[in-house]
């Protein structure tokens, strides 16, 4: 019944005037945005954060969470018409393109709408359950213990986004030192500042985010020539009365399997997309037909996309630890606006918490009322030659770097992170956990000096402590496992000279 | 020698030890009461030992050339800088004007002033929008 009390008093702050506005405006700008070739759920976040520095603090966390969901689905809407995948939509390109090669784009976009719908409110009611146990649990952890969890964070981000985890440990590790720059707040000690005053408070967060992301897509998209044909094809939405009724039994499954794989490190849309897949070939009634155009093959991962994407809200509200990049880059945004999460966030901002979860349901209405019907003119977008679309994301990232301390010094800052962003592209290093690694270094950093504090200097505090030695030993089973995995396959191949650098077997998944 | 997986590896070792040479700057203290070194000295340590891994692991993988087309990023790293200098000194609508027009050299098309004018005022109106509306503190004249 506390559970209910609570959604009520959510729902009372979510409908308001205002709070709609947001949520409508967050999930249409996100959904815009999202649709453009090359920029994903995190370009989209990092692009349209600045929007929300002059709204109040509830509208502001409402509109972001509006542009995440806008922009995932967004980026299935271009997956499924013109197969221009982002991270978060490989899996809508398999069936959802195919669909729309079969002449059914139309069917295939309602079933993700449709299923993005009911995922999102499985995930809802999940969030609303656990969030609040979860941040009970979280009062159990020591300063050691939320170190392992990070590093476990780390670990998991690295695998999942980059598929190697030496390359994706090596991001993080870099985003940690990138952290360590501006003024340490134990000593007061300026760590590589090299004497510029700007540096003291730290590198920016939009200003790496920006350069990694935005300049960075853009000019792979310019070194690409990337000429996009736009999609002309005939749209009818609805479906038959059989063709919904395939949608219904995939959307539950894949909204379960995302809700689930959502909460864990590491997870998020990417892994439960996958998953909720490889279910739906094994269990499905027409898993004969999928990849080569089902139904099923849609609704299964856009149901999944859509929970996992609200349930990795759990660990960032409950715990305050983000789980991957995205809501890495939403925890710098609440903390943007003078709200830490963690465990007190429940407790302390009733009003927000709770408002942010109704606004997800209210968000998912405006999903599927608004954009399903209206995408035949989203669709449009692609129409927009590149050589228009490009400079307005430069001038949104130079509007957005700039206004967030009215200072046009960040903009050198950001075009640097474009050369940055440019050079890791170029040497096939993701910067998705280098996002994680620069808002969760300062954290680690505090952790680990507290729990050195704590134990006079010994290391044992991280073994003896049980949630601590726990998750520490995971990492160490799953660091051994791909060493020797990489060392058979050495092995293995003697004769031959080389191992592939696409094969999974140098640390690589 | 133009391999991408070696690239990666002596990148990783060249940040690993510009942070770590760095960090000796600064107190590392004890582990029982730390200085601000000692935590990006262990970390760029770590980073280090992945640095090598991949320099070794290169060896042992297939050689992938590493491409790079310096003309896109310097064009638009220099219409930033641009648009940051010229609003510095000027304003910002002839910075936006200035980055419409420099960063369409990079463009996969053809250069079209008509179009390159039509983009930047758009632009100027959205700044416009965003100062207005939005309450930005936009030096925009």
């Amino acid at each position: 019944m506390d559970i209910l009390h609570n959604l009520a008093f959510g729902f009372e702050h979510a409908l308001t005037w205002q709070n709609l506005l947001f949520c409508a405006i967050g999930c249409t700008v996100g959904t815009l945005v999202g649709l453009l070739p090359g920029l994903g759920p995190l370009a989209t976040i990092s692009i349209l954060l600045p929007l929300t520095y002059s709204i109040p603090v509830n509208g502001a966390l409402i509109m972001l969470a509006g542009i995440y969901y806008g922009a995932q689905y967004g980026d299935s809407v271009s997956a499924i018409t013109m197969k221009i995948p982002h991270a978060s939509s490989i899996v809508a390109c398999i069936d959802g393109y195919q669909m729309t090669l079969n002449g059914k784009c139309g069917l295939a976009l309602f079933t993700a709408g449709v299923s993005s719908f009911i995922g999102g409110t499985v995930a809802i009611v999940v969030l609303a359950f656990f969030a609040p146990l979860l941040g009970e649990v979280s009062f159990l952890f020591g300063p050691a213990d939320y170190c392992a969890l990070m590093l476990v964070g780390f670990v998991c981000v690295s695998f999942v986004t980059t598929g190697s985890l030496v390359n994706g440990l090596a991001m993080c590790l870099i985003g940690v030192l990138l952290g360590q720059i501006g003024t340490d707040v134990n000593s007061g000690a300026q760590r590589y500042t090299m004497d510029f005053p700007f540096l003291a408070e730290g590198i920016g967060l939009v200003s790496v985010a920006l350069g990694c992301f935005g300049i960075a897509e853009i000019t792979k998209n310019l070194d690409n020539k990337d000429e996009r044909t736009p999609f002309n094809g005939k749209i009818k939405l609805m479906p038959t009365w059989p063709e919904f009724k395939r949608i219904i039994p995939s959307a539950l499954r894949g909204s379960v399997i995302g809700s689930f794989l959502g909460i864990l490190p590491g997870g998020g849309p990417v892994i439960a997309q996958f998953a909720a897949y490889a279910v739906d070939k094994k269990v499905s009634k027409y898993k004969h037909e999928i990849g080569s155009g089902a139904i099923e093959g849609v609704a299964g991962q856009a149901a999944a996309d859509e929970a996992a994407a609200r349930t990795s809200f759990i660990p960032l509200m409950s715990i305050g630890i983000p789980e991957n990049a995205v809501m890495a880059l939403m925890m710098a945004a609440f903390i943007i606006k003078g709200i830490q999460p963690g465990p007190n966030m429940i407790a302390g901002h009733p009003d927000l918490f709770w408002g942010l979860v109704a606004s997800m349901w209210i968000g998912n209405c405006f999903l599927i009322t608004l954009n399903v019907p209206l995408v035949r003119y989203w669709l449009s977008v692609f129409k927009i030659p590149y050589a228009v679309l490009f400079p307005s994301i430069l001038f949104f990232c130079c509007i957005g770097t700039f206004s967030v301390n009215n200072n046009l010094d960040d903009i050198f800052i950001t075009a640097a992170f474009g050369l940055v962003g440019y050079l890791f592209l170029r040497l096939d290093l993701d910067p998705a956990p280098l996002m994680l690694g620069f808002i969760l270094g300062p954290m680690l950093e505090e952790n680990f000096r507290r729990a050195l504090l704590i134990s006079r200097g010994g290391f044992d505090i991280f073994v003896t402590r049980p949630i601590s030695a726990t998750l520490l030993g995971l990492i160490g089973i799953f660091v051994l496992w791909q060493l020797t995995t990489f060392i058979w396959n050495v092995r293995r191949s003697p004769g031959a000279h080389r191992i592939p650098d696409d094969s999974p077997a140098p640390l690589e998944g | 020698m133009n391999d991408r997986n070696l690239a990666r590896g002596l990148f990783v070792v060249a940040i690993s030890l510009m942070f770590g040479l760095g960090a000796l700057r600064y107190e590392i203290g004890h582990l029982e009461r730390p200085g601000p070194g000692l935590f990006p000295l262990m970390v760029s340590s770590l980073l280090l030992v992945i640095g090598v891994f991949s320099v070794v692991r290169s060896h042992f993988v297939e050689r992938v050339p590493i491409t790079f087309n310096p003309k896109n990023i310097a064009i638009i790293l220099a219409s930033l800088c641009g648009f940051a200098l010229i609003s510095e000194h000027v304003n910002m609508i002839a910075g936006i004007v200035f980055m419409v027009f420099c960063a369409s050299f990079a463009g996969t098309g053809n250069y079209s002033v008509v179009r390159n004018l039509k983009v930047a005022a758009g632009l100027v109106a959205v700044a416009l929008a965003f100062q207005k509306l939005l309450g930005f503190n936009l030096p925009l004249y």
